[in-house]
């Protein structure tokens, strides 16, 4: 505890040497008792959330929880493999899925633990921002490069001398580094420090890369709230050539409006999809066999008072109308099935089977028009050719050029409200099978007194609709990102001298130009020697080392101050 | 030529043409590196072996890109498409960056064998991941494709390089720090030059005249006791560990329980070889601090271009997806690794954990970008996965 010492040294023991005066303002004592306790915790926390070492330990802690999110099947992306992971039917069983489930493991992003990490790193990179903006602000505006009396071991060091006044030198270093945008300061010498130009550049571009790299993250968060109040997401599945939906809250099966969005601010367009164009690799031979190589759909758009025009959504190519944006999600075959009972329709419309992994696709038909209810289990085949001796074989090519749909007829109570069952689904626990057909498009089939017909094959798609207009702004946060980050890693901060000393015996003047990179010394050494070089020219040289003939070699040998071979002219 | 010869020639270049001329000039460069200390004529030998390593690395990279032009023509697309392809231009990327700074920019020529040897390792294991050339999945056709996925490959290469100065720096430190504690125990006395055992060996009676044959046999008894620093047991136990961080995806994703374990004992098996082999060549390596900065230097540019292709991949999201981010299980391992790669850069700004500590999170960060890679396209279904397609 620095703090804690140093007050102990300026109070209970010896005042400090008068040569050696106290830096920091002395700290007014606080206040003392419960109070103090709190300020002191306060003052300790907000201390070590400074530290850099603390945020690398809440990257850690970052990354562990990134890492189980890798590991961990996670709700919003694969609900479904959570789900099994819940009822033990995949993953480490349902004891360890219990405990996931707890610490929240299947939701980290939105997890309480995730929430806190989030705000305690954005916490510390306050505390550490702080001081170093306020620091960085009193860097551009009052840092003076520091004099120094004779050149370091350490610098890179040149000289020549000129028959030129040691004036006319440092007024022409003044330019020239002037021109190359370096900070500056005169200095007449005194007896301590020599006549010379002291100069500095790259302060202001590194740390000032660093916290705009660093402040884009505030943009980054303000951007993604922002994002979530005013977006809006929408799904809605569409059958070929059936009627759409138009943009209203109530024609999304999946409606999800932020906060901030109004209900007013939907179009009320009218969508419909005309045709769906779904294609792969079909030769079993061809390279990438069964490959999809294409999605896209036709479709139609009714603005609100306008004429009806047509459009395209491709995979990489969403439709956009105004500020919402169309995006295909999912697609698959929409049979059209007619159930008849006693010579009356009871069903008539598209039902959209669910893919599975087998390669066909798998629903349900249910009919409680009918009495008793009627149900059909349905299994959709896009491609059963028949064998040689007229049987149908289901593979599981997904292109449709032989369709089988295959079902199971059930009567009985289909307990449709009773139970969970999805469109897909039949609870088949109170229904009766009277047996099963297949039918080819245009067939129809009669099991028991239920007579089911084919008519046709369309496809259906989902499509998201979505508006995001926080983008653009998170965007300029990505770009700040980046803006900042480039200097931050690659500028670099770098001094340099020009140190004059004149022999009015011989009429010349020996001038040192040394200097020293605190980054990427290679880039310096080649700017060192440039600028030594258009000094040189400019003041008219005599002499130099390095001598003119090696200028770019600076790869081996750097010219250390001290070893001066070719001085006087 | 027909589309299939071009196939069966990309495969021909790729394997075994492009692999061996990389391992014979690792080896070539390797051996040259092993000459540096020796006599005259042993160093004129080096010279020699050097220029042909060159000629040969020259050759494996022009093997490498006719190979992935015959791919691309062959498929008609940019070889940018499936893992294998991704993985064999991230070894392309390395190999002709690391060999470029190092000869151009470092000007360490003799390095070089260390860079064509990761090549090497990186080429093998595409060979894991092989898929004979195709068309394209219709949501990756679009001109984001290879910006994103460029960007990202090139990163990736140029992270595997730092991969190889990280262990490589941590060989060399462990072994003069090993040197300097021995030192240290015998002299009970400062630390100061510690690392140099010539002073040691050299209070024997001097022979007479031949001072170049003394010098000669310290510096060997140097490079044994570097050499005898680094306990061989613990390294290939470590690396054998290590990779199996990484290399258990294959365990557990192979069709068959022989294939999968096949497939993890020979990339174990390989890491632990070549870990093996960095170690025998650690007393000719350049200093701690020059490898330290050759591996700050790429990790930094690598880190920079991963962002950005984040970022293009998070645009590309929200075009093609209609959202920009959705933790999918590629996206977050693209941001586990760009914080991993964030904690190394943090931590060389860190007093007290610069130096080691800063290398082993280097080393870290590259288990952590070879394991997400996998795993997001082996083990955890998402939308990025198209791995065997």
């Amino acid at each position: 505890m620095p703090t804690r010492g140093y007050r102990a040294l300026v109070t209970a023991s010896s005042p400090p040497p008068a040569a050696n005066p106290p830096v920091r303002r002395r700290r007014r004592p606080g206040p003392t008792g419960g109070v103090g306790f709190v300020v002191d915790s306060v003052l300790m926390a907000w201390r070590w959330l400074r530290r850099m070492r603390t945020a690398l330990y809440m990257l850690a802690a970052l990354g562990f929880l990134t890492l189980v999110a890798t590991f961990v099947p996670q709700e919003p992306n694969v609900s479904s493999t959570v789900a099994e992971w819940r009822s033990g039917e995949a993953g480490p069983g349902v004891p360890v899925a219990r405990v996931l489930d707890a610490v929240g493991a299947f939701d980290v992003y939105g997890s309480g633990l995730f929430v806190a990490l989030l705000l305690l790193m954005y916490l510390s990179l306050t505390a550490c921002l702080i001081p170093r903006i306020r620091a960085w602000f009193r860097l551009v505006r009052l840092s003076r490069p520091p004099v120094i009396r004779r050149p370091s071991e350490a610098n890179l060091t040149a000289t020549f001398a000129t028959a030129a006044s040691p004036e006319v030198v440092h007024a022409t270093a003044d330019d020239v580094l002037t021109r190359r945008r370096w900070r500056r300061r005169r200095h007449t010498g005194d007896g301590r420090t020599p006549a010379q130009l002291a100069a500095e550049k790259g302060l202001v571009s590194r740390e000032g890369g660093s916290l705009l790299f660093h402040v884009s993250f505030y943009v980054l968060l303000a951007a993604i709230i922002v994002g979530q109040l005013t977006t809006f997401e929408g799904q809605r599945g569409v059958v070929e050539g059936e009627p759409g939906f138009s943009d209203s809250a109530v024609s999304y099966w999946l409606y999800q409006p932020g906060r901030w969005f109004d209900e007013s601010d939907h179009d009320r367009w009218q969508f419909e999809l005309d045709e769906f164009h779904v294609d792969w690799v079909r030769d079993p031979l061809a390279p990438g066999a069964g490959q999809p190589t294409e999605f896209r759909s036709e479709v139609t758009i009714t603005p609100p008072d306008g004429e009806p025009y047509a459009a395209e959504i491709d995979s990489n190519a969403p439709l956009r109308i105004g500020g919402k944006r169309i995006t295909q999600l999912d697609w698959g075959y929409a049979p059209r099935v007619v159930v008849e009972v006693d010579g009356e329709v009871v069903h008539d419309g598209f039902i959209q089977p669910t893919v599975t992994d087998g390669g066909f696709f798998r629903g349900a038909v249910k009919a409680p028009a009918a009495d008793p209810d009627v149900g059909l289990e349905v299994f959709f085949y896009p491609y059963a050719p028949y064998d040689e001796s007229g049987r149908p074989v289901p593979t599981g090519a997904p292109w449709d050029e032989a369709p089988m749909l295959l079902f199971r007829q059930h009567r009985g109570d289909l307990q449709l409200g009773a139970t969970q069952q999805t469109v897909n689904e039949l609870d088949t626990t109170e229904l009766e099978s009277e047996g099963g057909a297949y039918l080819r498009p245009g067939q129809s089939v009669t099991v028991g007194d239920v007579e089911v017909s084919f008519p046709e094959l369309r496809r259906w798609v989902g499509y998201q609709v979505s508006s995001r207009p926080a983008i653009p702004a998170l965007l300029a946060g990505a770009g700040l990102l980046v803006g900042g980050l480039i200097p931050a890693l690659y500028a670099s901060r770098r001094r340099l001298w020009v140190l004059t000393e004149r022999d009015e015996g011989l009429g010349s003047t020996l001038v040192t130009v040394t200097g020293r990179a605190f980054q990427r010394p290679e880039a310096f050494a080649e700017e060192h020697a440039a600028v030594t070089a258009e000094l040189a020219d400019a003041v008219e040289a005599t002499a130099t080392d390095p001598p003119p003939d090696r200028p770019g070699d600076h790869s081996g040998a750097h010219h250390r101050a001290g070893d001066r071979e070719v001085l006087r002219p | 030529m027909t589309q299939d010869q071009l196939a069966e020639l990309s495969r021909f270049l790729y394997s075994p043409t492009t692999l061996l001329l990389y391992l014979t000039a690792a080896f070539v460069y390797l051996y040259a590196l092993t000459t540096t200390v020796g006599r005259q004529e042993e160093r004129e030998r080096g010279r020699r072996a050097r220029r042909i390593g060159g000629v040969l690395a020259v050759l494996g990279v022009t093997a490498h890109v006719a190979h992935e032009l015959a791919r691309g023509f062959a498929q008609d697309r940019l070889p940018l498409g499936n893992m294998f392809e991704v993985t064999s231009l991230m070894a392309l990327v390395g190999v002709v960056s690391g060999l470029y700074v190092l000869q151009f920019v470092r000007r360490r020529p003799e390095l070089n064998g260390f860079v064509l040897l990761g090549g090497s390792l990186v080429l093998g294991m595409a060979m894991l991941m092989y898929a004979e050339p195709g068309p394209l999945m219709p949501i990756l056709d679009t001109w984001w494709r290879p910006f994103h996925v460029s960007l990202l490959v090139a990163a990736m290469g140029i992270f595997a390089a730092a991969f190889v100065f990280n262990g490589l720096y941590l060989l060399r430190d462990t072994a003069e720090r090993a040197v300097a504690a021995s030192h240290e125990g015998r002299s009970r006395g400062s630390t100061v030059g510690a690392a140099h055992l010539g002073d040691l060996e050299r209070t024997g009676p001097s022979t007479d005249g031949d001072d170049d044959e003394v010098e000669r046999a310290h510096a060997a008894a140097y490079r044994e006791a570097l050499r005898a620093g680094i306990p061989r047991v613990k390294l290939a136990v470590g690396v054998f560990l290590g990779t199996s961080l990484v290399s258990w995806v294959w365990l557990v994703t192979d069709d068959t329980v022989a294939g999968g374990v096949g497939r993890f004992l020979a990339v174990n098996l390989t890491m632990v070889a070549a870990a093996l082999l960095a170690a025998w060549f650690t007393p000719f390596l350049p200093s701690t601090a020059t490898l330290d900065g050759l591996a700050h230097r790429t990790i930094t540019f690598a880190f920079v271009l991963w962002t950005v292709g984040v970022i293009a991949g998070a645009m590309w999201a929200e075009v093609s997806w209609g959202r920009f981010w959705g933790w999918d299980p590629k996206e977050t391992g693209s941001f586990l690794t760009w914080v991993a790669y964030a904690g190394y850069l943090h931590a060389r700004a860190t007093h007290g954990v610069r130096g080691r500590n800063a290398a082993w999170i280097g080393i870290g960060a590259f288990i952590v970008l070879m394991g997400t890679y996998l795993i997001a396209n082996y083990v955890v279904v998402g939308l990025h996965s198209y791995a065997e397609l």
